[in-house]
């Protein structure tokens, strides 16, 4: 639900990061936040409880300054991952333009990497949006996994459904940074594309 | 729904109108600040006194708070909580839901009676849903704001500024 302001002549897009727990949404925003230029971006907000894990959400705001006269702004979200806060996760998805969706690349997490991709298809649908039409990008995260551990790619899209859906899919390490920029690209431009 | 149909264009004409309702809400109530937020989070229009540096953050947590709330409501089999109060030392935040679209929100402090807000801020909410009802009926305003040259600049300040 974009919001456009012809008087203000400013543009707001929302953006929400969404996967199962522990798949590094949070990590995402925290390395935006911390190579994008002073003048682009607000202050991180994050609603976590005292281990650190989110509680609400984190939220970021850039801004992208101008674009043919008008002031365009992205929020950026994170819903928190946890299975028992399904319903708050339904209230930090309302009215969002775009979802990343962050899949843990540990061949262990791949049942809750699709529990939590049907859970999203559900709250979207629920939005009365058309989830086949709703622009997402996948991001798998973590591959610098060890071997043993790592889901080899073709297996991640074949469960996560990606050729069907013809999603975006970027490979990250958002710890180190690696991915997250051409992931945030990625959203924006589909976003974008359907505003 | 498309979420082409999805985009909500605010002209500059029911901008005014908005926020003369909001500053018309801040001094007959007496408050200190008036909010109208979308239910994404993001500040539509505000009217009171001074500069406030962290309204961005403010309409983030406060959507929200509200859109947290409608999940409660859903739990009790309650349709909606239309309004929710809170109460602080220094400062009170009254909020009220407008269709299920936006969100007035009125920051006052002990000077002002929560019963004045509440009656008031009805009055403003009928006349911003009216506001509401017709920027959803005009599509037109889209095609001159978005055209195909504009998503091409925006391509381009994303690849700019979003770069590794």
């Amino acid at each position: 639900m974009a919001l456009i302001n012809v008087a203000a002549r400013e543009i707001h897009c929302k953006i929400v990061y969404y996967g199962p727990g522990m798949c590094g949404k949070t990590t995402n925003l925290q390395y935006i936040h911390s190579q994008v230029p002073k003048e682009v971006k607000g202050d991180l907000l994050s609603i976590a409880t005292e281990t650190e894990r989110t509680l609400f959400f984190d939220f970021l705001p850039l801004d992208l300054g101008k674009v043919r006269g008008f002031q365009t702004r992205f929020h950026l979200y994170t819903v928190p991952g946890q299975v028992l806060y399904e319903r708050t996760r339904v209230a930090v998805l309302n009215g969002a333009d775009g979802v990343v969706f962050v899949a843990d690349s540990h061949k262990g997490k791949m049942q809750e990497n699709i529990n939590s991709l049907r859970e999203l298809a559900q709250n979207i649908t629920r939005q009365n949006k058309r989830f086949a039409d709703f622009p997402i990008v996948l991001q798998y995260n973590k591959r610098d996994l060890p071997p043993d551990v790592l889901a080899p790619v073709a297996m991640m899209d074949h469960f996560l459904g990606v050729n069907k859906m013809n999603w975006p899919r970027i490979e990250a390490i958002a710890t180190k940074g690696v991915g997250v920029f051409e992931t945030l690209r990625a959203i924006s431009r589909v976003v974008i594309s359907k505003l | 729904m498309d979420p082409q149909l999805t985009s909500i264009i605010v002209p500059s004409e029911e901008i005014a109108k908005i926020e003369e309702c909001l500053a018309r809400l801040v001094e007959d109530t007496g408050s200190d600040y008036a909010l109208l937020l979308d239910k994404s989070g993001q500040v539509i229009s505000s009217k009171g006194d001074g500069d406030r540096q962290d309204i961005t953050a403010l309409g983030a947590l406060i959507a929200g708070v509200f859109a947290s709330s409608r999940e409660v409501a859903k739990l009790l089999r309650e349709r909606d909580f239309r309004a929710s109060f809170q109460q602080g030392v220094r400062e009170n935040i009254f909020i009220a839901l407008i269709e299920e679209q936006w969100i007035l929100c009125i920051i006052f402090n002990k000077g002002t009676h929560i019963g004045l807000v509440k009656v008031l801020t009805k009055k403003a909410t009928d006349e911003l849903a009216a506001v509401l009802e017709r920027v959803r009926q005009q599509h037109k305003a889209r095609d001159e704001v978005l055209g195909s040259a504009f998503r091409t600049s925006m391509e381009d300040t994303i690849d700019l500024l979003f770069r590794d």
